[in-house]
């Protein structure tokens, strides 16, 4: 048994059992101290000291973290290192062989890589994913809705090529002129936007795009999240992971890059007009109050200018209260299904929509 | 918090999980995340209030931890070794980032607009007078006071690891926690003398 008798206030305030009485009070310890200052009321004074010092340091440096939070970060973070194990990089350490190998393999990588680029620009898509090209030839802004339930505003005058369907752990698209981009969250499989020379790397955020074709520079806005933009060159010449994080420059929320194709070279800014940034299908707050969820679903169609397919009298007895403020599509979509019970799936650009009613 | 957890084959919790988890077990991983999660990130939040900067720190931590698991030293590493590399990696991403005007100078600077005693739940009126008085007399600290302070007596680290985490001599810690405190006592203990007659003389 600790003898507490001679404790000052600093022993008292660092001591383990005296700080859980303090913060997080149980029988057993309520029963302990309170037993302790009857028996030392001489003590009393330094006791509370000891207490208003551990109370007051906690409230004036408490968090705002939920077990939940922590709970998904941990979570997040298995999943990440369950990638970098399959992963299972080759080490090179301590073995001089190898390492005069990997340079030797970098060397003739950087020479491959020069060739490859003088010879052929168009390199970048995979041969076995089938690439679908979209031009937006209209006045008005075209939405494309990708696979995994991203989406893409298409300025008049631009295209955009995608993939049918994304596989491999990355997602590519390849960007020329204009584009907003809402991207859905998957931290395994990074979004990457070719456009002009920029390769623009997120993880799941909204953002803007604008390489015209043959201007000299490229344009990148951010509106939500926080995405990285690398000289397309950099990028394909560095194959560690690691590597891509230290030469880009990461952009945060109102933040631009604008890279000088002339100069090879990123330029961060502010962005100066950021109502640039005001998309509306993005920030307009919805509010469905008892409503048949076939009301919402038209209103994401109109809002998206995409398709939903879904069947008119199985919902219809399905009414839903909701509000939407800066969701994506895709977690708006998931949002309604949990709500009714349904699923859905994106084929050909449209959101099929699968239920069997709500009458049960 | 012991630095020094030597394994040797002991049936300490913390030396076994560490083992696990140089061994390359997810579920150990995902533990030991957990444990210190709530200390690294309340850390972090006295350098940036942005809390999407801090995730992304804290996760880029744990993953650089996972990746060199197995280069890592069998000596267990805990919580003062990961606030130590948080701290590092704070300034050093925040000079990527160009967040600070000085780069060098990442200060220690916690929240206090949000401090509200009056939610506090506590019966004892004297005991809020006491913590509020402390609380004005900390906010007058310098950062590095406050820090220390912030360390030994929140995150409750022996003056060992606070030196390891702020890259000073054990002697400067104990030098200027000492001074620390007793500026704090200096101010603080008078008026407790004082409140301490009235509280006596209403009882």
């Amino acid at each position: 048994m600790i003898n507490y008798r001679n404790y000052s206030v600093e022993e008292f305030a660092t001591d383990e059992k005296f700080r859980q009485w303090v913060l997080d009070p149980s029988g057993e310890l309520i029963l302990f101290w309170e037993e302790w200052l009857f028996q030392n009321p001489d003590r009393y004074n330094t006791v509370n000291q000891a207490k208003a010092l551990v109370l007051g340091f906690h409230e004036r440096y408490k968090d705002n973290l939920s077990e939940d939070n922590i709970r998904s970060e941990v979570n997040a973070l298995l999943e990440l290192a369950e990638i970098s194990k399959n992963k299972k990089r080759i080490s090179f350490f301590g073995n001089p062989f190898w390492r005069i190998a990997a340079m030797i393999t970098i060397v003739a990588g950087f020479g491959y890589l020069f060739y490859k680029n003088q010879l052929s620009k168009k390199t970048e898509i995979s041969s076995s994913v089938l690439m679908l090209e979209k031009r937006n030839s209209s006045d008005k802004e075209m939405t494309i809705l990708l696979s995994d339930g991203s989406v893409a505003t298409l300025k008049k005058g631009s295209s955009l090529k995608f993939p049918e369907n994304f596989s491999g752990d990355t997602r590519k698209v390849f960007l020329t002129g204009e584009a907003f981009f809402d991207v859905t969250k998957n931290p395994a499989k990074p979004f990457l936007v070719f456009a002009n020379e920029t390769v623009t790397k997120v993880l799941g955020t909204s953002f803007r795009i604008k390489a015209p074709e043959g201007a000299n520079t490229v344009m990148v806005f951010v509106k939500t999240g926080k995405v990285s933009v690398y000289p397309r060159k950099e990028y394909d010449t560095l194959s560690d992971e690691n590597d891509r994080e230290v030469s880009g420059v990461i952009l945060q929320p109102n933040q631009q890059v604008v890279f000088n194709r002339k100069e090879n070279r990123l330029e961060k800014g502010i962005v100066a007009n950021p109502d640039l940034l005001s998309e509306s299908a993005v920030i307009q707050e919805l509010v469905f109050d008892d409503q048949p969820v076939t009301d919402v679903l038209r209103t994401l169609e109109k809002m998206y200018g995409i398709t939903i397919v879904f069947d008119e009298q199985t919902l219809s007895q399905c009414p839903i209260s909701t509000i939407f403020k800066e969701e994506n599509l895709k977690q708006r979509m998931n949002a309604i299904c949990q709500a009714i019970g349904a699923t859905y799936e994106v084929v050909d650009g449209q959101i099929i929509l699968n239920s069997k009613g709500c009458n049960h | 918090m012991n630095n020094d957890i030597k394994i040797s084959g002991t049936s300490d919790p913390n030396a076994n999980l560490w083992l696990k988890f140089k061994s390359g077990d997810a579920a150990a991983f995902g533990e030991l995340a957990q444990v210190h999660y709530r200390a690294l990130y309340n850390y972090a939040t006295k350098f940036s209030s942005d809390s999407e900067f801090i995730r992304d720190c804290i996760q880029e931590l744990y993953l650089e931890l996972w990746e060199r698991r197995s280069f890592l030293s069998e000596t267990a590493f805990v919580k003062s070794y990961l606030l130590k590399a948080l701290r590092h990696k704070l300034i050093k991403e925040s000079i990527r980032l160009k967040r600070f005007k000085e780069p060098k100078e990442l200060s220690f600077d916690a929240d206090e607009a949000d401090l509200s005693i009056e939610s506090l739940i506590i019966e004892n009126e004297h005991l809020k007078h006491q913590i509020k008085r402390l609380n004005q007399i900390v906010s007058h600290l310098t950062k590095r006071q406050q820090e220390i302070i912030y360390l030994r007596f929140y995150q409750n680290l022996e003056n060992e690891d606070i030196a390891q985490i702020m890259s000073l001599g054990r002697q400067s810690v104990a030098n200027l926690l000492h001074r620390t405190i007793k500026e704090i006592k200096d101010i603080w203990m008078p008026a407790e003398f004082f409140w301490g007659l009235i509280f006596i003389a209403f009882c």
